[in-house]
């Protein structure tokens, strides 16, 4: 009977040992950025967040990135304090989120630069959204980085502008990523 | 038996272990104390003033407009419910020191016996509500020094008939406590204390008073919000005033629509407060809404900013 229960929890470690290898397939990024860019005839407006995190898997090529709304930081915090009242309605939607596979997952096992298509549904403002990007991502020694840029169009996830400030907002953001994952 | 099952659970756990969620794996940081923003859109609710404050190097400019009575005597058709009057006028400049300092120049018509008003305001906000509610409530400071400009009157029991300068000044000391309940509805409690250094004869030098405010958000850039003032007065004092003028006191109560256009913020306002400084509206309001002596008012706000936009 003891020697059952011995040989269980010995399997057990065994098994765990064996995910804990496994999981170097996953890494993580705890401070990935996320920057945006809306141009408009009479405003340009920026903002960053430094407080987004990631995650991505070599093996399946799954990623993810989610950020708290309220962590953007703009220069104008009147501009802040609107984005997420009146935008982005941040206490409903308190986060982004984007969930997608990378293609050719396979590369980012070996060193080297790479440029590769990544695709997935981002949810903003609770709409979600299906987008498709190319991302380039740099592997060294295990680590990554990557950088990938893509437009977001307001409509899209029913954040409205009102006519008033058309002028001052875009209708189409840029949006920047950047995140390091070890 | 009994090895194989326990073979087979480890199997599965382990299995189960290594298709863990990357979900899992990210753990967000957000900002730490993280602070409760736009419990007021404003400065002000419509007599009240809020714990909002501007920021640093922003400007704001503002206009207060109240119109004559509606209804009663002195309201109606023949002045077109009120239009026609202005029973106070306010124009005024603030000025963010930091995200919390506020200093304030204000020049305001005046609507009791003492008019011409030039205003100096400080503001001060040093708690701010948070998130996680380790901080409840948000608490400013507001101090308002009042001087008329007007020409002395003759009239010896006028709260106008100044002798010395000094006569001239009023002082307006507020603590302004608001907490945000949710994201649609917020309340403040405004204990205030009014001195004049010159009144009508027997009038009261100083004055307390509470005022209550509250902002209902009626859609994303649309909100209700009404306030009342409750001045303490001293009784007798009261109904020699009330006999000698043959007007009641009354106590301000206002309502109103708060429409936020983008750095416009717009009020649409009742009220039976003729005046629009604390010093005035709190200690001399003598319409009433019952005799429908209430009146339009808007307040027009306007921010600027004069942060230099950093590349980086």
């Amino acid at each position: 009977m003891n020697k059952i229960h011995i040989y269980s929890i010995l399997l057990l470690l065994l098994g765990s040992k064996a995910t804990f290898a496994q999981q170097t397939n996953s890494l993580v990024s705890k401070a990935a950025s996320i920057s945006f860019f809306s141009s408009a005839p009479l405003e340009d407006i920026e903002a960053k967040s430094s407080l987004a995190g990631s995650a991505l898997n070599i093996k399946t090529g799954e990623i993810i990135f989610r950020v708290k709304i309220t962590s953007f930081q703009f220069d104008k915090k009147l501009m802040q304090e609107h984005f997420n009242e009146n935008y982005m309605e941040s206490d409903k939607y308190p986060l982004s989120e984007f969930k997608g596979k990378i293609e050719e997952c396979e590369k980012l096992a070996k060193d080297g630069t790479y440029k590769l298509n990544v695709s997935g549904t981002l949810q903003i403002h609770g709409v979600g959204k299906s987008y498709s990007t190319a991302a380039t991502f740099n592997v060294k020694n295990g680590a990554i980085k990557a950088i990938a840029a893509f437009d977001v169009r307001l409509a899209d996830h029913k954040i409205s502008i009102p006519s008033i400030v058309g002028k001052k907002i875009a209708e189409v953001v840029k949006v920047k990523i950047e995140a390091a994952y070890n | 038996m009994k090895s194989i099952l326990c073979i087979m659970l480890s199997i599965i756990s382990l299995k189960v272990v290594a298709q863990e969620d990357l979900d899992k794996m990210i753990k967000l940081e957000g900002p730490k104390n993280e602070k409760v923003t736009a419990t007021f859109k404003s400065g002000n609710l419509i007599n009240l003033k809020t714990t909002e404050t501007i920021h640093r190097n922003e400007m704001d400019f503002r206009v207060d407009h109240r119109f004559g009575d509606i209804g009663g005597s002195a309201g109606g058709a023949k002045n077109f419910f009120g239009l026609d009057n202005s029973t106070d006028i306010r124009i005024g400049f603030d000025y963010g020191l930091t995200d919390n300092i506020n200093i304030g120049i204000a020049r305001a018509k005046g609507a009791t016996e003492v008019r011409q008003l030039y205003e100096g305001n400080i503001k001060y906000r040093f708690a701010e509500q948070t998130i996680d509610n380790s901080v409840p409530v948000s608490i400013a400071f507001f101090g308002s020094t009042v001087v008329s400009a007007m020409e002395a009157t003759e009239e010896k029991h006028s709260a106008a008939s100044f002798e010395r300068f000094s006569d001239r000044l009023s002082y307006v000391t507020q603590l302004i406590i608001a907490r945000k309940f949710s994201s649609s509805f917020s309340l403040t409690v405004v204990p205030s204390y009014l001195h004049r250094n010159y009144t009508a004869y027997n009038d009261q030098n100083n004055m307390f008073a509470i005022g209550i405010g509250g902002r209902a958000k009626v859609s994303k850039r649309i909100a209700f919000v009404a306030d009342y003032f409750l001045p303490f007065r001293q009784s007798s004092k009261k109904k020699y005033r009330e006999e000698v003028t043959g007007q009641r006191y009354y106590n301000a109560l206002g309502v109103g629509l708060e429409m936020d256009t983008g750095g416009h913020i717009f009020h649409l306002n009742f009220t039976n407060a003729t005046a629009i400084q604390e010093s005035q509206f709190i200690s001399e309001t003598n319409s009433s809404w019952g005799k429908g002596q209430f009146r339009w008012g808007f307040n027009i706000a306007r921010r600027f900013n004069f942060n230099k936009k950093e590349k980086g």
